[in-house]
């Protein structure tokens, strides 16, 4: 029985998370009918899509047992030098081109994480707090302060702006860029899971000195996933231009800690070597879910964080429960054997 | 030469030498506070020889100290509890939640019984605001304690959960008011030091001799630097680490007092880049982030050297964000930096003890 309890609940207690969202849906649902609507849906779509991308590259720092505070300062640097770079060198390439340009800045910012982590094998709060000061102070005081209004900005960037692959009467519509946040989602689950690289990272952050022991090269991996978290925030900072419509250097300021927030409340640890794609997608969504319709349960928006940070500290308080539980068990059998 | 003169020539450089590393070593053993304050020094002097006239200025240094305490009171409640290995991100979310009952308290009562009725209350009414940095650091206390979640989730979600009830609150806006005494503090100087950088220094220095001089410091520093020798010489964990979480929230509420003495009115926004600045200048300050090591003066150091970088860069007409730069590449710098002199102790030490083989090594 507790068995089947446990593998409900999940590796990472994705199954804990599925519950409250249904009980979540549904009180909503009963407080309000309009809630059911493919309007609310997309609503919902698009403002997790941005914060996912985020959560993704926190994830797989956390794992990694890491935690990186730095990506929202890469993920505004990258996509504003790129807009700003194709607004005066007068291109208009392709969206996939300017996808690309973005991610390369970011990987370089990562690249640069990654080198004084590994390298120095400092603690990964303070040198990412360090790294976040100077590419914010960086992008604005030599790249540009200024606000780059929507009919300013490049073109592919204005034609992706205004892609919506579904649209609904009532003003609701689902927005292309769902398609590639999807595709990178799944890729990143993937990697996680079978590949070489994904294994590493969870062993490095279960136990780096057993991780070295068995073959895998610490410092390379760590330098790598850095790289491949900066372009990921690149990636999120584009599609954060490309959804609101401007591009604002001084934007995405002070939302690490709450991103950081709905990893964990998606089941990884902070200690690293556990989290999945999965609980980290519930967690963001469940954290959407509240700040956008918590007035539907006739709760003012004003409790949004508290909320929120009641959730986290249940979500965290669950699994403290689970740790203890499996600390104790060893030590109710070990009586046993000295008895026979 | 003089064969003479060599050979005294020769041990005079050793002597220097040795005093040279003698003087590093010693550095090195309270390397939060020599350094800080060498850096501390370094950086007045660049500023005070680049623009005397302005960073000099009277007004200038006036700011300094009074922008100090505020920071440095939230930095030592992170370092209290970095001490023990923990972390405490709840800080202004505290101070904030101090600040606007003290506000909101002082309001009430001077509507409902004219404000003099609310000035002669003013003790009081701070009382019931330091009781709020007690509760709350009661409850993370709690958590981490009692409930053994680690502390930075459990500060995490405290920090959003207090924030978030101060958004509640006040409904999200700016109020304002305070007692009259607390904007008296923050106007007063004594013998030309401001009264705010007096409080800051009278905190740190119960804080120095309570982590120091008292068995419950002892207990602090001893959980931070190894739990399980802790354990098992008989310190209670619990009550150690509820006693940190307590005083943190403490220090953050007097810091909150700080907040209305400068600008009587509060909300639950102010200070909100505060969480990180502060595990910045608690690092700098020499605070192991692993717990074991931390020295109130050298947070207050790196508080007041932050300061002076910062009004410095304002002098020299140097903006905001490229003060925020030069605060990133000294952190790193100086972590980068103490990961050498870490690493040195671990090699035979290369002193200039024997000139010999040093200047035999070019002919290999």
């Amino acid at each position: 029985m507790s068995g089947k309890l446990a593998r409900l609940r999940g590796p990472n207690n994705e199954g804990l998370l599925v519950a409250v969202i249904i009980v979540v849906v549904v009180a909503m649902a009963l407080a309000s009918p309009a809630f059911f609507s493919p309007s609310t849906f997309f609503a919902l779509v698009r403002s997790s899509m941005v914060p996912l991308v985020f959560a993704l590259g926190v994830l797989l720092v956390l794992i990694s047992g890491g935690i990186d505070v730095s990506f929202p300062a890469i993920a505004i640097f990258a996509a504003y030098a790129t807009v700003k770079w194709l607004l005066e060198a007068g291109l208009d390439p392709s969206p996939v081109v300017v996808f690309i340009i973005a991610m390369t800045v970011g990987g370089l910012l990562g690249l640069l994480n990654g080198v004084v982590i590994a390298r120095f094998r400092l603690p990964t709060l303070i040198v990412t707090l360090g790294t976040q000061s100077i590419f914010k102070g960086v992008l604005i005081a030599y790249i540009g302060s200024v606000y780059i209004a929507s009919a300013d900005l490049p073109t592919p960037i204005n034609d992706l702006s205004g892609a919506h692959l579904v649209e609904v009467s009532g003003g609701g519509y689902l927005h292309f860029m769902i398609i590639p946040v999807a595709i990178v989602t799944v890729l990143i689950a993937l990697m996680l899971k079978r590949t070489m690289f994904g294994r590493s990272i969870y062993a490095i952050g279960g136990d780096t000195e057993a991780a070295r022991r068995v073959g895998i090269r610490v410092v390379r991996t760590q330098v790598w996933l850095y790289v491949l978290v900066g372009s990921l925030a690149a990636f999120g900072g584009l599609t954060f231009v490309i959804l609101g419509r401007n591009a604002n250097p001084q934007s995405l300021v002070g939302i690490e800690l709450d991103i950081i927030a709905a990893v964990v409340l998606g089941g990884a640890s902070i200690f690293g070597g556990r989290g999945s794609v999965l609980g980290t997608v519930l967690g963001v969504v469940l954290v959407q879910l509240i700040n956008n319709n918590l007035v539907l349960l006739g709760i003012p928006s004003t409790w949004q964080r508290a909320t929120v940070g009641v959730l986290l500290l249940l979500g965290v308080s669950v699994q403290a429960l689970g740790a203890s539980r499996g600390r104790r068990r060893p030590v109710v059998v070990a009586p046993k054997e000295a008895a026979t | 030469m003089n064969q003479n003169l060599r050979d005294s020539m020769s041990e005079l450089n050793e002597r220097a030498g040795a005093a040279w590393s003698a003087a590093l070593v010693r550095i090195h053993v309270s390397r939060g506070v020599g350094r800080m304050a060498l850096l501390l020094v370094a950086t007045f002097a660049v500023f005070a020889f680049l623009r005397p006239g302005i960073f000099l200025n009277s007004v200038n240094l006036t700011n300094i100290a009074i922008g100090t305490p505020e920071i440095g009171l939230l930095a030592l409640a992170v370092m209290i509890a970095m001490l023990t290995g923990g972390i405490d991100l709840s800080v202004v979310a505290i101070a904030n939640g101090t600040a606007i009952t003290v506000s909101s308290l002082y309001t009430a009562i001077a509507e409902a019984q004219g404000s003099s009725a609310a000035e002669s209350m003013t003790p009081l009414i701070l009382l019931v605001g330091l009781a709020v940095g007690l509760v709350l650091g009661t409850v993370n206390g709690l958590l981490i304690s009692i409930a053994r979640i680690t502390p930075i989730l459990v500060t995490l979600g405290t920090m959003q959960l207090f924030n978030g009830l101060a958004l509640v609150w006040t409904g999200g806006v700016t109020i304002s008011g305070a007692p009259s005494a607390l904007r008296t503090v923050g106007r007063t100087a004594v013998l030309g030091v401001p009264v705010l950088l007096v409080i800051l220094l009278a905190a740190a220095a119960l804080l120095a001799v309570l982590i120091n001089r008292t068995p419950i410091g002892r207990k602090i520093q001893l959980e931070g630097a190894n739990p399980v020798a802790a354990r098992y010489s008989g310190i209670s964990d619990r009550t150690t680490l509820m006693m940190t979480y307590v005083i943190s929230g403490l220090l953050s509420s007097i810091a909150g007092l700080l907040f209305l003495s400068r600008n009587p009115s509060a909300s639950a926004d102010y200070g909100s880049s505060y969480v990180l600045l502060v595990i910045v200048i608690v690092v700098l300050g020499g605070t192991n982030p692993m717990g074991g090591f931390a020295t109130v003066l050298g947070v207050v150091l790196a508080t007041l050297t932050l300061q002076v970088v910062s009004s410095g860069f304002t002098a020299l007409r140097l903006s905001a964000y490229e003060y925020a730069i030069a605060q990133g590449v000294i952190l790193i710098g100086v972590m980068v930096l103490d990961q050498f002199s870490f690493r040195k102790p671990s090699r035979p030490v290369p002193v200039v003890t024997d000139p010999q083989p040093s200047s035999t090594a070019p002919d290999k």
